[in-house]
């Protein structure tokens, strides 16, 4: 019955192109998302896991290393490793390069330095890492049948995930603000010499195509069909509130809420006083779990009498979801 | 000089007078929305976090004689951090 129930929603998860694993630290979501990539990769699909997560555990549960460029772990498995500082550094190299291509040595100086300046300001590695997040998003043609995001701590990935509209307001207010000022010195200068001027502005032109670029990003995370977002939690207080908000936030945001996984669930079957009032402590959390999230597909994993680490343990993850 | 061209002369000169005001108010006009837009590309240099810094870096070369004439205009001689030295 409840292998039925699990069986049912995460085949509902297999058929999306695109899904984020979230929820508190310590529930799960590194053993959740790892387990799902790794049945979706078993039954044929090409994998690739991404993780975000600077603390980066998805290589330790694989035992193997994730490399900051998508390479194969496990057959159809492909695995990559989301670095804030490296993705800036990378960036700000990639512009200087196409700076120093396309203008003088003198301006190619100034700029340096001033793009030097602007990218050691705070809070540039979030959007580096937002930036690459949106390169793996947005790829038309990608390589891969399915994208599974390992990520931050709820707070961090909400946020992430709010970034393309915050953004593409901003870019839009700037780009809006640049060319009333250039078509004001348009008409003055045709006021002038009577000399119609439609050249485009560069900086106009730069600008829409960002905001462009941040419209599709925006348009793939709210396309139900294709991306969802796995909350993940465990029976106890904080991590339902916690869940709770992360699903107003994500509703909010226009992103589906693919499933919530209850995870470490006590097993069937055992004796003891402790256990026997650890299960009772536990029912109330899961009827409370089942009432507050009863609109969403639930997907419940019993803990393992280990912790999980390594292919094989994995396995039985992904046997208990995928039943 | 007869009568018609006097008249020509002085309706240019009246016509030159608003023209130039006009342009004059254009070019303001012009700075003033610009200046604006400047300080919304260039908010950390004031020191007001700016949460698409990222994505202006590629602005950077063709706003620099532009970011010149900002600085000086907002009343800082020289650029406004030390290690900016873009004069």
């Amino acid at each position: 019955m409840l292998a039925d129930k699990n069986r049912r929603a995460a085949q509902r998860l297999l058929d999306k192109r695109i899904l984020f694993f979230g929820g508190k630290g310590g529930v799960g979501k590194t053993t959740c998302s790892a387990a799902v990539a790794l049945a979706a990769s078993r039954s044929g699909r090409k994998v690739l896991l991404v993780s975000t997560d600077p603390a980066h555990s998805t290589s330790d549960i694989f035992e193997r290393p994730f490399a900051r460029e998508a390479r194969e772990i496990l057959p159809n498995l492909f695995g990559l490793e989301i670095d804030a500082d490296f993705e800036a550094a990378r960036y700000v190299a990639d512009v200087k390069d196409q700076v120093a291509k396309m203008f003088s040595p003198a301006i190619v100086g100034a700029a340096t330095r001033q793009i030097d300046l602007a990218a050691s300001m705070p809070g540039v590695g979030d959007i580096a890492l937002f930036d690459r997040l949106t390169r793996i998003i947005a790829a038309r043609d990608s390589a891969y049948d399915l994208v599974v995001f390992d990520t931050a701590p709820t707070g961090h990935t909400v946020r992430l995930l709010q970034m393309p509209e915050l953004l593409r307001t901003w870019i839009d207010a700037l780009a809006v603000q640049r060319r009333q000022a250039v078509a004001r010195d348009r008409d003055r200068r045709q006021a002038a010499d009577g000399v119609p001027d439609d050249e485009p502005d560069a900086i106009v032109v730069a600008l829409e195509r960002r905001r462009d670029r941040l419209e599709q990003v925006r348009a793939r995370l709210i396309d139900r069909a294709d991306t969802s977002f796995v909350l993940v939690l465990v029976p106890e207080r904080l991590p339902i509130e916690e869940t709770a908000r992360a699903a107003a936030a994500l509703s909010d945001a226009g992103i589906a809420i693919g499933a919530v996984v209850v995870n470490r669930v006590l097993p069937d079957g055992l004796e003891g006083e402790f256990y026997a009032s650890r299960r009772r402590q536990e029912a109330v959390y899961r009827t409370e779990i089942d009432t507050r999230f009863a609109a969403l597909d639930r997907i419940v994993i019993a803990q393992l009498e280990s912790d999980v680490y390594g292919v094989s343990r994995l396995e039985r993850i992904s046997a208990q979801i995928f039943g | 000089m007869r009568w018609s061209e006097l008249r020509r002369n002085v309706s240019d000169a009246w016509r030159g007078m608003f023209y130039l005001r006009y342009e004059q108010d254009l070019q303001r006009e012009a700075i003033e929305l610009n200046d604006l837009f400047m300080l919304m590309v260039y908010m950390e240099i004031v020191g007001l976090p700016n949460p698409v810094t990222l994505y202006l870096l590629e602005l950077y070369p063709h706003l620099l004689s532009e970011f010149h004439l900002w600085h000086r205009r907002m009343g800082v001689d020289r650029s406004p951090l030390a290690n900016f030295r873009c004069c």
